[in-house]
């Protein structure tokens, strides 16, 4: 047997059966005609006509897309804003963005969800001081679809600044330079040059954000329900939440989700690949000089302050605050009497917050560790072209179409048919996990494989070493910053997601973004706002550790 | 005369020792299994987590395993369970759960000793399920917010316009929620001046809030509704014991039902299960209940704060009997989902 046959082989089936399955099932539940006990009686379009038919449907759609434009629109804006100014000028202070982000990168989105709806709520500092100035009214109805973008654009703001952080500190300042020196001004030379140069990677971030947006969950489900303002992943959770389930429409739906993330998606890879070719970096070892902004260096300080103020500090107080009261009140000076720690040693006390903890690190490392193993096997095929390689690259990064909840969906279809006992267990979980996050994964091995030169695989492979020798003795060891990397981002954003899991974890298999969210459907936000910053406390220590990691590395965070 | 003091003594001691004996080996039975598996529908820090810890108590050694959900998501759950061949549940409880599971014939059928006295409207025959709590519905309202005049004091009242997108219930799908609302209306009215009265209401644009009742309660407390329609009266005297800014209102007839509990057929802890239940049911457990301040369903336990029953508290109810429930269910939430999403 040839190692460099039968290893694509293998890594190739365990990918089939990971990724193939949810999809097919995923079809076929679109397309089945269903009897009480949930058993397939023959085949229907009924449930695409009633997507057609049903009151809602279209506008759910058309809510999806205006809910995923303007939280992309203003993602873009805040988190561009802010990466310029921290990447490429003088503006004091820059570090509060890095901080911010660092510690939102380990806070489940719901929590932030939580927080904000508190905020900009009927009883929030910012209508209460509207109320007080104003004797009557509200300046912001939060539920609403304005709520929900400018949430999810604050949601997003940090993961575009990492991203046009990278873009903009890799960018040539040669052009910037040579446009100064003729006397263009600041102004000028940002909207001719650096903004031109990295408008093809602001077009391929634009999509990312706008296709992740169309699969989120948390701020439809929180904030657009109370409003009646249902998208398409409210509306697939809505129909499973039914008794019996309508697993028909909820798969014709998700179809329908899937396709027009197919579509994105395709136009993503070419937009991306077109944004190498206007890639100005080169081999010099040099940051550009940074933007002198002179009197308004102290305004752009300002700016990165007030998003400290509003993406960070705000939501921890707010929730601090609502973890100190025994039942859920406005800022006053009555409620400072009545602070109490009950809720927290509630949450240390009662074993299932220890128990579900325990599960979340648990399945999260689980899908990290056996994603990374996988990873290093396909990302080192496809990035040398071995045999398969395009073929094994291409189902790896399959599920990028799958929405994590639909994803839910799907996996839940396989295994309530599947023989194994899987269903209601920590195991279905860390499948979707798998399945979810194996492309990101794939992304750290394969940029990180890159960076290695054949030489060194050539020089073993002349001096006697076997295939897979080559990949444990010389690949492996190389690649281990990216690989920790990887593992340690696949491990947080494991634990922040809520849509993947909300239709997958029981009751004796649950984990944090779900027990958050079941807290909250539950009434019980002073225990929820306990345990959630214990719980970003815990992430946050993670998350600075892959941060150290990725800069160490020299991997581009995000895996991409 | 020996023999006949030890027969005498043995005769005294040997019916209660029989009594405890078949107890013994249930308990002793349970504690093999070692845990019971509880799907609830209660709050937990209000009642589900303290019964547990009573039971825990009073049998160490069985982990009482709990969670909460909707009674929807709790029969959605073990229906999937079923369906996947690996059932988890050995308890549940809630308003309506026990129909849809009983049609899937996952339902046990165990008539509990301890609820042998429950009146029968609180207990099914054949024991497939018996009342844990009795439930009344009303408003509750923000006693900063709501005050004198403007307390409501009948349906009408809640027609006014100066309530507009003032008021909230929550979405949950039951007789405890906006179903449960409209079958009140409609047997108080009839079902022309009901209909009539629920699309006004429905043009006040009551906020639906995707959560427990629990939840709509405490935005009423923390004052982003002075309103909030379908909350527990338990639950508003909770949150007033603890000093929050609450009250419940008198429209009435309340609403009221049981919440009935029972276990799951193919349970994995069978033995516990059934231990379980004669401890929630028995006079122990009902007085852990009322100690909760929620409203026991035992005939001789009494509930802590007496007025929120109707006879102490002098308000009318309606009863929904599980019958009612069955039939009509259908045809109240259709009403809620045309008018109210």
């Amino acid at each position: 047997m040839d190692a460099r046959r039968t290893t694509p082989l293998i890594v190739g089936a365990v990918l089939a059966i990971l990724m193939l399955p949810p999809l097919l099932m995923l079809v076929h539940g679109s397309l089945v005609d269903t009897n009480a006990a949930g058993a397939a009686t023959g085949w229907t379009l009924q449930h695409f006509r009633s997507l057609l038919t049903a009151p809602g449907a279209a506008e759910s759609l058309r809510n999806s897309l205006v809910f995923s434009a303007g939280s992309t629109l203003l993602s873009l804006l805040v988190g561009g804003l802010l990466a310029w100014l921290v990447e490429r000028t003088n503006a004091p202070l820059r570090f509060l963005a890095t901080l911010s982000t660092i510690i939102s990168m380990g806070t489940p989105y719901i929590l932030h969800v939580v927080a904000w709806l508190f905020l900009l709520g009927p009883v929030g500092p910012i209508n209460d001081f509207w109320k007080s100035s104003r004797g009557t009214g509200k300046l912001v109805e939060v539920q609403s679809m304005g709520g929900m973008i400018l949430i999810e654009g604050f949601l997003w703001s940090p993961l575009v600044f990492l991203l046009l952080g990278a873009t903009f500190r890799a960018a040539n300042a040669d052009m910037e330079e040579a446009a100064r020196t003729s006397g263009a001004s600041i102004l000028a030379t940002i909207w001719r040059i650096s903004l031109r140069l990295a408008m093809p990677a602001i077009l391929a971030l634009a999509l990312f954000v706008f296709i992740r947006a169309i699969g989120a969950f948390e701020v439809p489900a929180l904030v657009g329900i109370p409003a009646r303002i249902y998208v398409l992943t409210t509306t697939v959770f809505e129909s499973m939440k039914t008794m019996p389930p309508n697993l028909g429409q909820a798969s014709a739906f998700a179809v329908v989700m899937v396709v027009i993330v197919a579509v994105l998606l395709h136009f993503y890879g070419r937009l991306s690949a077109n944004a190498e070719r206007f890639a100005s970096v080169t081999g010099k070892g040099f940051r550009p000089r940074p933007f002198d902004l002179g009197a308004w260096r102290w305004a752009a300080g300002a700016l990165i302050v007030l998003n400290f103020i509003i993406v960070l500090l705000l939501p921890l107080v707010a929730l601090i605050w609502l973890a100190l009261q025994r039942f859920p009140r406005a800022f006053s000076m009555a409620g400072l009497k009545t602070l109490t720690l009950a809720n927290f040693t509630a949450v240390i006390e009662a074993p299932n917050y220890t128990d579900l903890a325990f599960n979340s690190l648990l399945v999260a490392a689980g899908a990290a560790t056996l994603i990374m193993a996988l990873a290093a096997f396909t990302g080192w095929i496809a990035a040398r072209n071995g045999p398969g390689g395009r073929a094994l690259d291409q189902l790896a990064t399959l599920s990028l179409v799958f929405p994590g909840i639909v994803l839910g969906v799907a996996v839940m279809e396989v295994y309530l048919r599947v023989p194994l006992p899987i269903y209601g267990t920590l195991w279905i979980i860390l499948i979707a996990y798998v399945i979810r996050f194996m492309p990101f994964g794939m992304r750290y091995v394969y940029a990180g494989v890159l960076q290695l030169h054949r030489e060194l695989e050539e020089a073993a492979s002349v001096a006697g070493a076997g295939y897979l020798t080559i990949l444990r003795r010389i690949v492996a060891p190389l690649l281990s910053p990216a690989m920790v990397a990887g593992w340690l981002f696949i491990f947080l954003i494991a634990n922040k997601e809520l849509a993947i899991a909300v239709l997958l974890a029981s009751p004796g298999s649950q984990v944090a973004a779900v027990a958050v969210f079941d807290l909250w459907v539950n009434g019980q936000g002073g225990e929820l706002a306990a345990f959630g910053l214990l719980w970003t406390v815990l992430m946050t220590v993670v998350a600075v550790a892959f941060f150290l990691q990725s800069r160490r590395g020299g991997t581009d965070i995000w895996g991409n | 005369m020996k023999r006949i003091l030890v027969a005498l003594l043995a005769m005294a001691i040997g019916g209660p020792a029989q009594a405890a004996g078949a107890d013994a080996a249930l308990i002793e039975a349970a504690r093999k299994e070692g845990q019971v598996v509880w799907y609830s529908t209660l709050i937990v820090n209000q009642i589900t987590r303290p019964l547990a810890l009573a039971f825990e108590k009073k049998y160490p050694g069985i982990k009482v395993q709990y969670s909460r959900a909707t009674s929807t998501d709790v029969a959605l759950k073990i229906t999937g369970e079923a369906r996947a061949g690996r059932i988890q549940a050995d308890i549940f409880d809630g308003s309506n759960t026990v129909f849809p599971l009983g049609d899937a014939d996952l339902v046990e059928s165990y008539p509990v000793e301890s609820a042998k006295g429950y009146p029968p409207e609180l207990r099914d025959a054949n024991g497939t399920w018996t009342a844990l709590n009795v439930y009344f519905m009303t408003a509750g309202y923000n006693t900063d917010l709501v005050k004198g005049a403007d307390i409501p004091k009948s349906f009408d009242d809640l027609l006014n316009p100066k309530w507009a997108g003032k008021m909230a219930w929550t979405t949950d799908p039951t007789v405890n929620g906006p179903p449960g609302f409209i079958q009140n209306i409609l047997a108080l009215k009839g079902e022309a001046v009901g209909m009539a009265y629920l699309k006004a209401l429905a043009a006040q644009k009551v906020v639906n809030i995707p959560a427990a009742q629990r939840v709509v309660l405490d935005k009423v407390i923390a004052g982003e509704f002075p309103i909030g329609l379908m909350i527990f009266n338990h639950h508003a005297a909770i949150s007033a014991e603890q000093g929050a800014p609450v009250a419940w209102a008198r429209l009435e007839p309340f609403p009221s039902n049981a919440n009935m509990i029972s276990m799951v057929k193919g349970a994995p802890h069978p033995n516990a299960a059934k231990l379980f239940l004669e401890f929630v049911l028995s006079v122990e457990g009902q007085e852990e209940v009322a100690r909760d301040l929620y409203l026991p369903a035992h005939p001789t336990v009494r509930a802590k704060v007496a007025e929120l029953k109707p006879d102490a508290g002098g308000f009318k109810a309606r009863t929904v009997t599980p019958d009612m429930l069955r039939a009509g269910e259908k045809g109240w939430t259709a009403i809620y989902q045309d008018q109210f999403r």
